[in-house]
């Protein structure tokens, strides 16, 4: 990736994390870990000219869908929509509140950008495979793509995606799963242990790149080949640090689902703001 | 009773037919299936429409998140499976990709209340009334005879929003006319009385006909309801007919716990004056035997209708009624 693009596509990326941190922060409750883990590979879907879509037309027929099966991590998700304009910026500070277009977990029905609702862990997969036949079978030559987490990847209904996904050789389908190798119990490896997670992938008949979901040329040169798999489903298994880009919540189990006071609030932006001149 | 000769449908087949003829004139619908379709309502539709047949094998949760995507592509999926497996085992996927969305997609749960008798009670569900009912958003229908299970495919492709449709395994005999129009939400008067209210659902529809018929021949002028639809339950005919009759009998091949019974309850406890008996199941596990053998224990045959009805309007003590709300 250019420099150029890859300094655009980083600050981008910060200034999503400071959004995060603010609206969850106000918020008072929420997730963010798994919500800063996706910003980067998000600021790549929405902002690197790869997502089809127009945000004047979210509805339009032939855009590129996003199904954010780990749900709770919709800060980013709604970050990465107000930024790209689906709707004001000013409806993030409602996130979680009475009344609010933005829901505890994405929902298709209140929320402009949102292809499908989701937040029971291990359903969005699915869906996404009943999208991308319904693609096909409609003649539309889009993508879905579908972000799961890997604590997810413990529901038996993710593998019975999986396994349909190939059965059909839905090569208009891309998973991307978030592997930050936490969970809410603590790491994924003593909660449940998922490994060998790409070879599970492998097995099931999909296409499968490990990167390391920070790195921009990584996460460029692994859905760019994503989108040309043929005959099958492709999937990006990153490798992602949990709370990515704020020192004291990088890896750490507790911040999974908790939200910042005031003070750690600011102390979290400052973090992002010297991040983003990295 | 009558010497009409009397028509019977096989459920399978009309529904199997109504989905060719409704997917030959709308190119949305699509049909899913689970590992059980071909025998059942799959076959003719998969001879006709291969491409538009989406098997996923023995995979329910999963069916019915993709009934959901292919919903959201803007196509109308009609969803098959054995009722614990269409109701129960993907529950959440029902409540939360088809029902909290407000999608079109179309479950049919076959093989219910004791069509399968002698697979016992993991198979035999009594219960999907009451656990399909809670969730909201979403329509049950359960339609009584031929014409009834055939327009109810035209009917839920049309709404706009999920619908929960039972499939009984049992031939049902024809108490509609070939002309006959479904309208969801609104129940058919099949026999009009004025001295009581029978309202029954599925197969009890003819059942229940039959009893009053025997109550006429004893000087009781029986009204006969078809509640085809279970949610939302037609409230106006509940409260009609009760007002005029002042007493009800809800008739159901289904736990008494949530169900028609139940429904019925519901709008009387609040609005209509009658005295109610409910007839269908206990809350229990359903014992293992054919068909007719299981009607005949659980008291659902006509005679033994009428007999409950007979006890009721004679205002006997029924102790085992008490216990169930």
């Amino acid at each position: 990736m250019e420099e150029k693009k890859k300094n655009r596509l980083k600050k981008v990326a910060a200034g999503l994390r400071q959004d995060i941190i603010r609206m969850l922060c106000l918020a008072g409750s929420g997730h963010p870990g798994g919500a800063l883990s996706m910003t980067d590979i998000f600021s790549y879907l929405y902002f690197g000219d790869v997502l089809n879509i127009d945000p004047n037309k979210p509805d339009k027929k032939d855009r590129d869908r996003l199904v954010l099966s780990k749900g709770h991590a919709c800060p980013i998700l709604y970050a990465a929509l107000a930024e790209k304009g689906y709707f004001d910026k000013s409806h993030l500070k409602t996130l979680r509140k009475f009344g609010s277009i933005l829901q505890g977990h994405p929902d298709m029905n209140k929320t402009p950008g949102v292809d499908i609702s989701t937040g029971s862990l291990g359903q969005g997969l699915s869906c996404a495979v009943g999208m991308a036949l319904g693609a096909r079978l409609n003649g539309q030559s889009l993508k879905v793509f579908a972000v799961i987490g890997d604590g997810e990847c413990d529901e038996g209904q993710i593998w019975e995606a999986a396994m349909a996904a190939a059965h059909y050789n839905l090569d208009n389908l891309i998973a991307i799963v978030d592997k930050n190798g936490l969970q809410i119990d603590g790491f994924t490896k003593d909660v449940m242990d998922t490994e060998p997670l790409a070879e599970k992938w492998k097995a099931f008949g999909w296409e499968v790149a490990t990167i390391d979901g920070h790195d921009y040329d990584q996460i460029e040169d692994s859905i760019q080949k994503a989108k040309n798999a043929s005959g099958r489903p492709a999937v990006v298994v990153a490798e992602t640090v949990k709370g990515k880009g704020v020192s004291f919540m990088e890896g750490v189990c507790e911040w999974h689902g908790q939200a910042p006071s005031e003070e750690e609030k600011e102390e979290a932006l400052k973090c992002i703001g010297e991040f983003k001149t990295d | 009773m009558d010497s009409e000769k009397k028509i019977y449908d096989n459920p399978r087949k009309v529904i199997a037919e109504a989905l060719v003829d409704l997917a030959k004139r709308d190119d949305r619908v699509v049909y899913v299936s689970c590992d059980s379709s071909l025998g059942a309502s799959g076959g003719p539709f998969n001879k006709n429409f291969p491409q538009r047949h989406f098997e996923f094998g023995i995979q329910e949760q999963n069916a019915m998140g993709e009934a959901a995507g292919l919903a959201v592509s803007g196509k109308i999926p009609f969803i098959a499976a054995y009722v614990p497996f269409a109701a129960f085992r993907c529950f959440e996927q029902i409540r939360d990709d088809v029902c909290k969305t407000r999608l079109n997609v179309n479950i049919m749960g076959n093989n219910c209340g004791f069509s399968v008798g002698p697979l016992g009670p993991t198979h035999v569900i009594i219960e999907d009334v009451g656990v399909i009912g809670s969730v909201p958003n979403i329509t049950i229908i359960s339609p009584a005879d031929g014409p009834q299970y055939r327009e109810a495919i035209f009917k839920a492709a049309e709404l706009d929003g999920p619908v929960y449709l039972r499939v009984h395994r049992q031939e049902a005999r024809r108490i509609h006319g070939d002309g006959y129009s479904l309208k969801i939400g609104r129940a058919d008067r099949v026999l009009e009385g004025d001295e009581l209210t029978i309202i029954a659902t599925s197969t009890m529809v003819a059942n229940s006909i039959d009893a009053a018929l025997m109550l006429k021949a004893k000087g009781i002028s029986a009204e006969v309801i078809n509640m085809s639809t279970l949610k939302p339950l037609d409230r106006d005919l509940v409260l009609e007919s009760s007002s005029k009759t002042k007493k009800v009998v809800t008739v159901e091949e289904h736990s008494v716990v949530n169900g028609l019974g139940s429904a019925v309850a519901n709008i009387l406890a609040t609005s209509g004056p009658a005295l109610l008996k409910k007839i269908g199941i206990e809350d229990n596990f359903a014992v293992v035997g054919e068909y007719d053998e299981l009607i005949d224990y659980y008291g659902l045959t006509a005679e033994k209708i009428f007999d409950k009805i007979q006890d009721f309007l004679h205002r006997e003590e029924d102790d085992e009624n008490s216990n169930r709300l």
